[in-house]
């Protein structure tokens, strides 16, 4: 039962206009930034190489396909949620607003195991757009730009990674922001049970994102003990596959604590939706 | 006064000796490596540089005379941006430049002339160089190259089976990295969670070893091989 609801649930997503305009967006602001990058991407890498290269040279194909994909994922990571939120934050609120809540839950189904399934099919969703955007950065962006060794610029200093091993820290650095994105996804689901308007959950998950990106970003120290709970310092943890060495204690806490989220979000929707009164 | 004439003409005879030797033994210096037409070689390059973290990379080195250069890696390579063909361009121009002999000292059990090469104008980049030649063998065993841009670089040469030809087995590059600074606006990793200790030192010289194999030397290259693809 839980599965065909999963499916049902899918087919709703499937038949919605704007989840195809996440899909839509990352294929086009993907083919802006390569193209921008195939006409003048040497300059754009020369703002960060330049006080180095007055001294040295850098000598093979800095921008290739692994360069490429690891700027266009950092330029978008940031604007990802946003296209994730807009379909699941009204998974839950836009079937109250609509008032097919009451006859959803007329079917022989638990209301626990009816959440789940949206929580499932907003996960497949996630998973869709995290695999474009892995597809349209990765692939194509090899395509375009042929294969070489990645410069990764962290805060202290340049890291070169031979392009052999490359592959794995990107199918590694994908999970993590898969499981950001599902973070996202859980946040606005749980948001669309306190609500029955479907623009809220949406809005409202936007502004927890840049609220806790402030909070963050704020070099305050009354910040410092609760920053490295928040699910949006952790929402960057991709990055972590692309430092040497690799920075494994981190990355298992950013996973931990972007699951604990999930598990509590999910928890918190449970409780609520089983409370949530459908008749009025 | 006449004492005072004397001296500075003896001074003035002596430095102009000084320049004839320096002279002489840069022509035996620059007919040695005048004497290879061209050459490929494998290189091993390991860089060992502050704020840089890279794995050693396998490449070829092509040259020809008189200025034709590449290196072919299938990684990205680290080199200096001077001081593998500047000596040899530099040398070649004699009418660009005046070498002194400065003194000598002994490297590796080699005694080596220490010449001095000034810029004959003053619009070049570069502002001085310093070269330790081994005039027994006419090879250069370390040379200090300065310029406006880049600051001093130190280059030390270790000889192996192209000894004959002036081809190094070993270049060592010292570079001076105490320009190399990282755009913060992009650097910055806002969910970085552990913090980079400012207090460390940081290192101000960064060095790139060259491991030299494989040489071919007056085999003929093609000129396609300079192309840069």
């Amino acid at each position: 039962m839980l599965l065909r609801s999963v499916y049902n649930e899918f087919v709703k997503i499937a038949a919605k206009p704007r989840s195809y305009l996440g899909l839509g967006s990352i294929i086009v602001l993907v083919g802006i930034i390569l193209f921008a990058l195939k006409a003048d991407g040497l300059s754009f890498i020369s703002f960060v190489t330049a006080s180095f290269e007055q001294t040295l040279v850098f000598e093979g194909n800095i921008l290739n396909g692994n360069l490429v994909a690891f700027i266009i994922l950092q330029m978008l990571i940031i604007h990802i949620p946003l296209l994730v939120a807009l379909v699941t934050g009204d998974l839950v609120s836009g079937e109250a607003a609509m008032g097919t809540i009451r006859m959803l839950l007329t079917k022989p189904i638990s209301r626990t195991k009816l959440l789940l399934s949206k929580f499932i099919a907003g996960g497949v969703y996630t998973l869709m757009i995290t695999l474009l955007l892995g597809f349209m950065a990765v692939v194509v962006g090899k395509l375009m730009f042929g294969s070489g060794d990645l410069i990764v610029l962290n805060s202290d200093g340049l890291v070169i990674l031979q392009q052999d091993d490359i592959n794995w820290r990107y199918a590694g650095g994908f999970t993590v922001a898969f499981l950001a994105l599902l973070t996202v996804s859980s946040i606005s689901i749980c948001l669309s049970c306190f609500t029955d308007n479907s623009i809220g959950p949406i809005v409202a998950t936007m502004a927890i994102i840049i609220l806790f990106t402030i909070i963050g970003t704020l070099d305050v120290k009354i910040f410092d003990n609760i920053r490295p709970y928040l699910f949006t310092t952790h929402m960057a943890s991709w990055r972590s596959f692309f430092e040497d060495p690799l920075p494994k204690d981190q990355i298992v806490k950013s996973v931990v604590i972007l699951l604990a989220h999930n598990i509590l979000l999910v928890t918190i929707s449970i409780i609520q939706f089983n409370k949530k009164d459908i008749t009025s | 006064m006449r004492l005072i004439l004397t001296s500075i003409i003896v001074l003035l005879a002596l430095h102009s000796i000084k320049a004839q030797d320096a002279q002489k033994t840069i022509d035996a210096l620059t007919s040695k490596m005048n004497s290879v037409n061209d050459y490929s070689v494998n290189v091993i390059i390991k860089a060992d540089i502050p704020m840089l973290k890279v794995l050693p990379v396998n490449a070829t080195i092509y040259f020809k005379q008189k200025d034709k250069f590449n290196i072919v890696s299938k990684g990205i390579a680290i080199m200096p941006k001077q001081g593998f063909t500047d000596i040899t361009k530099l040398l070649s121009k004699k009418e660009s430049y005046t070498a002194l002999a400065t003194g000598n000292e002994t490297i590796m059990n080699s005694l080596t002339e220490i010449i001095t090469i000034l810029p004959s104008g003053d619009t070049s980049d570069f502002i001085l160089a310093k070269l330790w030649i081994d005039s027994k063998e006419n090879i250069l065993l370390k040379s200090q190259i300065t310029s406006r841009t880049n600051g001093t670089m130190n280059i030390d040469y270790a000889y192996g089976a192209q000894k004959k030809y002036g081809l190094p087995d070993k270049v060592v590059f010292t570079v001076d990295v105490k320009k190399f600074k990282i755009p913060k606006g992009v650097a910055t990793d806002i969910n970085r969670t552990t913090t980079v200790d400012a207090n460390k030192p940081v290192s101000k010289v960064g060095k790139i070893y060259l491991q030299f194999s494989n040489y071919l030397v007056n085999k003929g290259l093609s000129d396609n091989v300079f192309r840069k693809r």
